[in-house]
């Protein structure tokens, strides 16, 4: 793998040069909230490099909120219908992610393209997708990616990987794509001192983490063992249950929730079109069926499914890692105070009996 | 990949043999609408694309998702036998969409994608007898099993068909089932909750008719399909009968938007019933962990 120094003229410029044939997302601090968002930058001088964690997850440029599949018009006295495909293919660079929101994209690619099936539309978001991630410098007090193998340096996935370090970013070459645009570049090698000095950064950072978030990382693993053989207590489940307002944050914030709903509608000029948007399982309609019968009716039975997806089998007992990786968003926004964290401290409570 | 009808992206289709048409639907004519019971027609279809047509193969147990231009998706079986037997569905009008597609006639379009889901196993069941249960619409998802396993009546031992229904207008399919009796060794136990005028047959529940039809439970496979309450009837009283709880096979129904495993509606316990099923063994469901 190669390896260069960059001044951050040069990472500017980096951004700029694939301006030319990309969109180019990064985060950016609003002027006004302050509020950081991972966003298409018109102008690379708004690209941020040293903003916090931003508010919501990257997924959202591969798997917006919503978004418009398919086109079409029924003339129902010709009895005839046109119809067109909506999802088009545009070359994006996601530059400067979190390794824990690369983390999350890995987990949507393996959702989405393996298995069975591939997604198309997603497929169409992703396949000209350069990712560029950034090692994590500042994690917030309810981050954990420590424990979940998801930070705060990223070890795979990339095309090309930043770290700041003293005279500048290094630069580590992650993919064939990645490398040709070094190969584009006059980029300086990186010299071995450098390779030393970021490991100084990440290891910095790893001191900055809450103890909070280094204590529970075995216990991560105790849980999902725990979830994924059946033995939390029903009471537990029903605590956790209790405190959920079904408000479906958790899962338009975590950059690994997946579900979908997709929904026919017509606009004012009479033409329909098909939108697909993300969903939550904690809503009470998820999985409603026709004449009201709903298999999933108590709202601890909701609940538990989404720890049962982060913690057990749908990511972790196909590809041996978690659903989740512990960026800690679903703890920020949850008014019910059952983020992921949360939830893992009292199976915790369960299992000890109470001590810690 | 070979008979890949380009229907979707290149590589899309990751199944054995049968390519199913995944994300952009493909334009049906609705060539015939027949009143099959109250609230219940029965819709004959045909693909203007005739390319697509011949690629379109489906396996007994499987499903597709229709599009009702306009309304929007949803899911249905398909009760066609695999071997040259008419496309069509079956579908009750119970909310919006299936609503919508009750007011359509001869003439216009449907959008449909598939075909999804494991299908029931037949490979697995050759030698064997085969118990058919159905109640009410449940026997839709069994049609094509039925006509499929009568296709090849020299592979199988017994084959019966226990069928209950509210009342006498309530039974589906009738001109197949009269068709089906006169197959030779095809035997048909049919019932109706209460008793009515014009009605000479069997009154009760469908469970009841395992006895009348002095079932066989040794070699033998169960399909059985209906409402929760008569499923778990069936059920018990075949497992009291000492039949293996891995010759039990039902489908089940969950809300369904995308049909391929991703959107996760589906999902029950561990498995997607897009993908992981519709089709279970009783063993299965048991261990699924979630209401039926
Ligand atoms: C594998 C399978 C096979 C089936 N086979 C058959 C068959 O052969 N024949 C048959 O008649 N039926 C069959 N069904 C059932 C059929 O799919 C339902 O009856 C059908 O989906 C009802 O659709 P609807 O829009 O008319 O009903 P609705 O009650 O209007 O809606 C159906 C579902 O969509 C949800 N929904 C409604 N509105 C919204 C909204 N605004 N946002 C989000 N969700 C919403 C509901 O919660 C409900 O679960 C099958 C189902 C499955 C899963
Ligand atoms: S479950 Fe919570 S902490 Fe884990 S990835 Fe999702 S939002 Fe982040
Ligand atoms: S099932 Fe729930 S937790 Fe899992 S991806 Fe869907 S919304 Fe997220
Ligand atoms: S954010 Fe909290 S309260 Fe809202 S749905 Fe998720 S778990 Fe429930
Ligand atoms: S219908 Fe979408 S996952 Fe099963």
């Amino acid at each position: 793998m190669s390896m260069y120094i960059l001044s951050s003229q040069e990472i500017k410029q980096l951004a700029q040069a694939l301006q030319a044939s990309h969109e180019v997302y990064g985060p950016q601090v609003d002027p006004q909230t302050q509020q950081v968002f991972f966003d298409q930058l018109d102008d690379v001088a708004a690209l941020n490099l040293e903003a916090p964690i931003p508010s919501m997850p990257v997924k959202e440029i591969l798997f917006p909120q919503m978004e418009r599949i398919l086109k079409y018009n029924y003339d129902s006295e010709t009895q005839s219908v046109e119809m067109s495909k909506q999802y088009f293919e545009k070359p994006k660079v996601l530059f400067g992610l979190r390794p824990c929101d690369l983390s999350g994209i890995l987990a949507l690619d393996r959702f989405f393209l393996g298995q069975e099936f591939v997604d198309d539309v997603y497929l169409t978001h992703r396949r000209q997708c350069l990712l560029i991630s950034n090692t994590c410098l500042n994690p917030f007090p309810q981050c954990f990616c420590v424990c979940t193998h998801s930070g705060p340096d990223a070890d795979e996935g990339f095309d090309l990987d930043l770290t700041k370090l003293k005279d500048g970013y290094l630069v580590k070459v992650g993919s064939e794509k990645g490398q040709a645009i070094a190969d584009a570049q006059q980029w300086k090698p990186a010299a071995a001192h450098h390779l030393t000095e970021q490991k100084a950064v990440v290891d910095h950072c790893i001191d900055l983490f809450p103890e909070m978030a280094t204590d529970n990382k075995a216990w991560i693993s105790r849980v999902m063992n725990r979830i994924t053989t059946g033995f939390i207590k029903s009471e537990t489940w029903e605590f956790i249950g209790d405190q959920c307002l079904e408000c479906g944050a958790c899962s338009f914030v975590c950059p690994t929730c997946s579900c979908f709903n997709i929904e026919d509608t017509q606009t004012a000029c009479g033409e329909c079109e098909r939108l697909r948007m993300r969903d939550s399982c904690s809503f009470e309609g998820y999985a409603r069926m026709a004449g009201d019968h709903n298999p999933r009716q108590p709202v601890e039975d909701r609940r538990n499914k989404r720890f049962f997806c982060k913690l057990s089998y749908s990511q972790s007992k196909k590809y041996l890692r978690p659903g989740c990786v512990g960026c800690g968003r679903c703890q920020w926004v949850c008014p019910g105070d059952i983020g992921l964290p949360n939830v893992v401290q009292y199976i915790r409570r369960e299992i000890t009996g109470g001590e810690n | 990949m070979s008979n890949c009808h380009g229907n979707h992206e290149q590589g899309n289709c990751k199944t054995t043999g049968l390519c199913p048409i995944v994300t952009f639907p493909e334009v049906v004519n609705i060539d015939e609408i027949r009143d099959e019971i109250p609230e219940v027609k029965t819709f004959y279809l045909s693909f203007p694309n005739k390319d697509v047509e011949r690629e379109f193969r489906i396996k007994s147990g499987q499903f597709i998702m229709c599009t009702v231009f306009g309304a929007g998706e949803f899911a249905v079986s398909l009760p066609p036998s695999p071997e040259n037997d008419r496309f069509h569905i079956s579908v009750r009008a119970v909310g919006k969409v299936t609503h919508a597609l009750h007011a359509l006639r001869v003439g216009d379009k449907l959008g449909v994608r598939g075909p999804f889901g494991n299908g029931f196993p037949f490979e697995d069941i050759k030698g064997k007898n085969i118990i058919y249960v159905a109640g009410g619409i449940g026997l839709i998802p069994l049609r094509s099993s039925i006509v499929h396993a009568l296709q090849h009546r020299e592979d199988f031992g017994r084959i019966i068909l226990l069928y209950g229904a509210r009342s006498g207008k309530d039974l589906m399919y009738q001109e197949d089932i009269k068709e089906w009796q006169q197959n030779a060794g095809f035997e048909t136990f049919i019932t109706i909750d209460r008793a009515e005028a014009g009605w000479d047959g069997e009154v009760g529940y469908v469970n009841q008719l395992i006895e009348k039809a002095n079932v066989p439970v040794d070699n033998s496979v169960a399909f059985v399909c209906g409402p929760p309450v008569m499923f778990n009837s069936v059920i018990g009283e075949f497992l009291k009968r000492g039949m293996s709880e891995d010759a039990i096979i039902s489908t089940l129904e969950r809300q369904m938007k995308c049909g391929i495993g991703k959107c996760q509606h589906c999902a029950v316990g561990r498995t997607l019933v897009c993908t992981d099923g519709p089709v279970y063994t009783y063993r299965q469901i048991k261990t699924l962990g979630e209401q039926i």
